[in-house]
């Protein structure tokens, strides 16, 4: 029981000004992971400042067909909107993959986004953890690897980004507004969490009081379909050891258009560009000849992997799984 | 009769109105809250602990070290906090007592510990050299090396499994209230009656002074058997401060202090003639031993058991490594017999016999080991039942022979057995002059459902209807009882608590026949008839309540029973099917059935709950369920229930379970046998089988992951 300030937010203003200024402050939303965190001594804030009561909780559909996601927005009333389902399923399904019922009715857009590490060594305080008390080492080098990174990790830090949605919006181009003491900004989800480097204690590019009001996503051309695809270690409930976001668009037997983002792989959602840069102009005709090409393209964002001792089996699954996830978009039946 | 009958659980409404009260729910005026502080070594020395920080807590009213702690010993566990040695990693090294949770808690995170450590020991593969044989671990019969030497087909393959922790659902809790020298004790206990005991050794006071009460548990998978050392500690904590004291364990806490399925490797060598018939079992295993205890909890009694084998050979070896002390958990054979079932699998394929078939060629009705006769076993029923129900016969053997889309989808068997315990027993059974019936013995109720067999029970015997009729378990102040172990409870106890029912319905009866008041008066005692809550005539054109026979009596009937009865042996057969998607390596069990020899099944609904529960632990078994090691520190790294996975409901088909229902006639528990561990037994050789028959590939290794199959 360590004592901390709590202040309601007044406002959105009122959330940024009340959370500046502290030296150990955090925005509580759902409280799914912040919570927890504060149980097992993770993180211990000085001062919450609760903004899950800030009118922030509105899908809006904009007139350019994209669509406005408000950071208090369930992860549950997200994956349920209309125009989620309709018009971006890879993010309806991501969501449904995470977590369960219970904790999909609390968490927040926002708070999904800036959910930690699931890291063993991060959760236990009496474990040596650059991420949690930067400088004392990583504990998961040399220890138990199976859930971390295989993709742009560093000597500092393994660890992987948990999240599901995050993933799906990586896909989707979607696009993070933020206020903070200087006024708002936009930042693209994909440049919103950091590779580890040698500051792995710094998940994204945020400070402290920087507030995340919304989340949005550009509109998807006609034709263009999406699938989220999770590989898990029991079929509900459970972290992705993979995940695949795919957005793709073919038009007369070429893809037009494609979007792979890799979940389970990295510190953040890893953006697949050279499998994309492989499959762009490439022609597919939703026969199992496609295989080919797809495979290529896997091999060709994997080709940097750097597996830890305990999770060279991500390689070949992290390859299957976008093989099949686009295979999944090219065939006609699905 | 309501016996066999699906009878809804009697304490579900108390369970899910929140009526039940459990250990932890007792609050007792004045009371003190314990919590424990762990250590962060495996191996090595306290050399200084720092209280300073915790003291200075408010409410804070004590902090134990292993200086300060107070003395005990204990002749089964070892007892931390008597000195500076740590034999394992998460070992009690403080305890801080407060007089709220939240802050006993805070003083104990700034409790500041420090260690001369050593490098641990963490897993088998550490100390291969160190393998031994403890006493009498070895049984050999007839001549193994010649039955080896005359097979015309062996099978020799090693097979391994990991640790594993129980996590009932609910955590370990006790309350100690002391007054003077008698104590009571509220425990999350599967026995109450052994842990009086062991309460009343640890402090040298008569056993009649100690009371321990757990009138219900949410789970406990021999966990819960023993009375471990923190709750002596809490107990011995409220003695010296004069306050009764509570603690309550976190989830964490229990993946080091109160024991788990010990890590498990085993050789298994099969000899066969060409038809099948088993002419050697070999069986070697090793399992991890502490450094304070050289007790093994994995035995392989289904080698010694089960199949018909003129020569067989099983050889229990240990090692001691840096970690807590196993001991039962749900099905302790389960891990032996996993490689049993899988190495008959693989002679079958190597023979060309139909697994089914194998197993029966080898059927047997005597103890291969003993020599002695099973006193019923419808062993081969349950396997001609259980592959009706599921097609069975429709089976391709062919390897990898079914695929739909991308799977390939297999079916596997094996055989489910496991022993059951059946200790002395008594209960007590007393008509209340309003008629209503209440009965009383120590044993438990661990949440498979003994209120409402024993209800059953008791009703039957008087012949009045349940609500009439009350049962009260998990108290000392009852008739001594069994332990709720080993499937022991309805085997052990429902003779006593049937015994001491009947003893008053014959007292009721001849109060009726023998007063004149009575319509029944001068009716022959064993011609009375009794149901519905009446007695009646032979001809029925005669009656009177038992209400109204307790009325005129206006005092209540009461007797207390004793019972013993025989361990048994419980038998089945599982079939499963899986689907292998070999892209992600992922396995589903699409489809279960077990059928079962449990002897006569007392309620389908609980029983076949235990099939269920069973079925469902044993796909988590096969697929995912395993406690993580660091082998750097032998620190458990999954020790929460989000990274410790056990099946959810997306990972269990329906199942459907089966039960021959023919009494044991040597059972005194109305014919029943001890059940509760043999549906699990089997299944993660079924499925293990299954995933072969569907890929060709066979995995020895538990759990089957992804990684594995990819
Ligand atoms: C048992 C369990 C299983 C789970 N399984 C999955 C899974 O399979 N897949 C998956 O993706 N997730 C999973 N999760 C994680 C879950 O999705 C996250 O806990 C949840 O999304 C966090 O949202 P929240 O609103 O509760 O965040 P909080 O816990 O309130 O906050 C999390 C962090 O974000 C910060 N924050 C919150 N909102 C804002 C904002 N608007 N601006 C700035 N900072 C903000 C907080 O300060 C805090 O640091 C699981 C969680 C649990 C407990
Ligand atoms: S991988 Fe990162 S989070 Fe995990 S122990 Fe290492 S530094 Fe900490």
């Amino acid at each position: 029981m360590i004592p901390f300030d709590y202040r309601l937010a007044p406002d959105v203003d009122g959330a940024v000004a009340a959370a500046t200024g502290w030296g150990g402050v955090a925005f509580l939303a759902g409280g799914t992971n912040l919570v927890d965190h504060m149980k097992l001594g993770v993180a211990a804030p000085e001062v919450l400042v609760d903004i899950s009561r800030l009118p922030l909780d509105a899908v809006e559909e904009l007139p350019d067909g994209g669509l406005r996601i408000g950071a208090t927005v369930r992860n549950s009333d997200l994956a349920a909107h209309p125009a989620v389902r309709r018009d971006y399923p890879v993010l309806a399904r991501a969501l449904l993959s995470g977590a369960s019922g219970q904790v999909r009715n609390l968490a927040t857009t926002g708070g999904n986004l800036l959910q930690r590490t699931r890291c063993a060594y991060f959760q236990d305080l009496s474990t040596p953890c650059n991420k949690r008390e930067p400088g004392t080492g990583c504990s998961a080098i040399g220890g138990y690897t199976r859930q971390h990174a295989i993709l742009g990790a560093s000597a500092h830090c393994v660890a992987t980004h948990p999240s599901d949605m995050a993933v799906a919006m990586a896909a989707l181009d979607a696009q993070v507004t933020v206020l903070g003491t200087s006024g708002r900004r936009v930042i693209p989800l994909v440049e919103l969490h950091r590779l580890p480097g040698d500051e792995p204690h710094r998940d994204t590019v945020l400070s402290p009081s920087d507030l995340i009001t919304a989340v949005e996503l550009p509109p998807l051309p006609e034709g263009t379909r999406s699938l989220y695809r999770k590989v898990r270690d029991r079929a509900s409930y459970a972290f992705a050891l993979v995940s695949v976001a795919a957005v793709l668009r073919v038009e007369d037997g070429v893809v037009r258009d494609v979007r792979i983002a890799l979940g389970g792989v990295a510190h953040k959602p890893w953006r697949a560009r050279r499998a994309e840069d492989v499959l762009r102009g490439s022609p597919v005709d939703g026969s199992p000849a496609d295989e080919e090409v797809f495979r290529r393209a896997a091999e060709a964002e994997l080709a940097g992997a750097a597996p830890l001792a305990g999770n060279g089996f991500k390689v070949p699954l992290a390859r299957n799984t976008v093989v099949s996830a686009l295979r999944g978009l090219s065939r006609e039946e699905r | 009769m309501t016996v066999g009958q699906p009878v809804e659980r009697v304490d579900g409404r108390a369970k899910v109105t929140g009526d039940a009260r459990y250990a932890a729910d007792r609050t007792l005026p004045g009371m003190l809250y314990s919590y424990l502080v762990m250590g962060t070594i495996a191996r090595g020395r306290v050399t200084s602990v720092d209280t300073a920080a915790a003291r200075a807590v408010p409410g804070v009213v004590e902090v134990f070290t292993h200086e300060n702690a107070p003395r005990l010993t204990s002749d089964q566990h070892f007892m931390p906090l008597q000195g500076t040695q740590i034999h394992y990693n998460g070992q009690i090294v403080a305890i801080t007592v407060a007089t709220t949770p939240e802050q006993a808690q805070e003083a104990a995170e700034l409790v500041r510990v420090t260690y001369a450590p050593e490098t641990p020991k963490a897993v088998i593969a550490d100390a291969l050299t160190e393998v031994y044989l403890p006493a009498n671990q070895e049984v050999i019969v007839g001549d193994p090396t010649a039955g080896l030497a005359a097979a015309e087909v062996t099978v020799t393959q090693n097979y391994s499994s990991p640790p594993h922790h129980h996590n009932p659902i609910e955590p370990h809790a006790t309350v100690a209230q002391w007054d003077g020298d008698h104590l009571t004790v509220h425990e999350t206990s599967q026995g109450v009656v052994n842990a009086q005991r062991t309460f009343a050794s640890a402090f040298a006071i008569p056993q009649t002074n100690v009371r321990v009460l757990a009138p219900y548990l949410g789970g406990g998978f021999g966990g819960k058997s023993p009375v471990w050392p923190h709750s002596l500690l809490n107990a011995a904590i409220a003695r010296q401060l004069g306050r009764p004291a509570k603690m309550v364990l976190t989830r964490a806490q229990m993946y080091s202090i109160v024991s788990h399925r010990a890590e498990f490797r085993q050789q298994v060598t099969l000899g066969a003639k060409r038809d099948g018939t088993l002419t050697a079992l070999v069986h070697l295993s090793t399992q991890q031993l502490s450094r304070t205890s050289e007790n093994m909890y994995s035995h392989s009694i289904s080698s010694r058991m089960l199949y018909a084998c003129p020569n067989i050979h099983t050889r229990q070896q240990g090692v001691r490594l840096d970690v807590p002390t196993s001991r039962f958990m749900r099905s302790p054979q389960m891990a032996s017999h996993f490689g049993l079932e899988t190495a008959l699998d693989e002679l079958s394929y190597q023979l060309g016999i139909d697994p089914v078939e194998l197993r029966r060629r080898n059927y047997t009705d005597v103890n291969p080991t003993t020599g002695e006769r099973f006193s019923s076993r419808f062993l081969l029923d349950c396997y001609k039942l259980g592959a009706d129900a599921f097609g069975w016969s429709r089976r391709n053997p062919k390897p990898g022979s079914t695929r739909d889309g991308h799977e390939f989808v297999g079916w596997g068997m094996a055989t489910e057995a496991h022993d059951h315990n059946a200790n002395p027993s008594s209960a007590m059974v007393r008509m209340a002059a309003d008629g209503t019936v209440l009965s009383q013995t120590a044993t438990q109720d661990i949440g498979t459902g003994t209120y409402t067999v024993f209800t059953q029970v008791v009703a039957d015997a008087l012949g009045v209807p349940l609500n009439q009729v009350k049962v009260e378990l998990g108290d000392t102040n009852f008739p001594p009882a069994a332990l709720s172990a080993g499937s022991g409870t309805i085997a052990s106890v429902t003779g006593a608590v049937n015994a001491a029912a009947l003893a008053v319905r014959t007292a009721v009866v001849q109060l009726a026949v023998s007063n004149p008041a009575s319509p029944l008066h001068g009716l022959p005692a064993e011609q009375i008839i009794t149901q519905h809550g009446y007695l009646f005539s032979p001809d029925r054109s005669r009656r009177e309540s038992y209400r109204a026979v307790m009325a005129r009596h206006g005092a209540p009937v009461q007797n207390t029973s004793s019972m013993t009865n025989a361990r048994g042996y419980s038998t089945g057969a599982v079939f499963v099917e899986v689907r292998v998607d070999p892209r992600y390596g992922r396995v589903r069990v699409t489809r279960g059935v077990g059928a079962y020899d449990a002897g006569r099944v007392m309620n389908h609904k609980t029983a076949g709950s235990q099939v269920i529960g069973g079925f469902t632990w044993g796909i988590g078994n096969a697929l995912m369920e395993h406690t993580v090691l660091d082998r750097r520190t032998a620190r458990v790294v999954n020790p929460n229930l989000s990274t410790y996975l056990l099946a959810v409901n997306a990972d269990v088909p329906d199942i459907q379970a089966i039960f021959v229902n023919k009494p044991d006639p040597v059972s005194t528990a109305l014919g029943a046998r001890g059940f509760g561990e043999t549906p699990i037994t089997g299944v993660p050789a079924a499925i293990g089988n299954a995933i072969f028959h569907a890929t060709g590939r066979r995995i020895r290794d538990l759990p089957f992951t992804q990684d594995k199959l990819l």
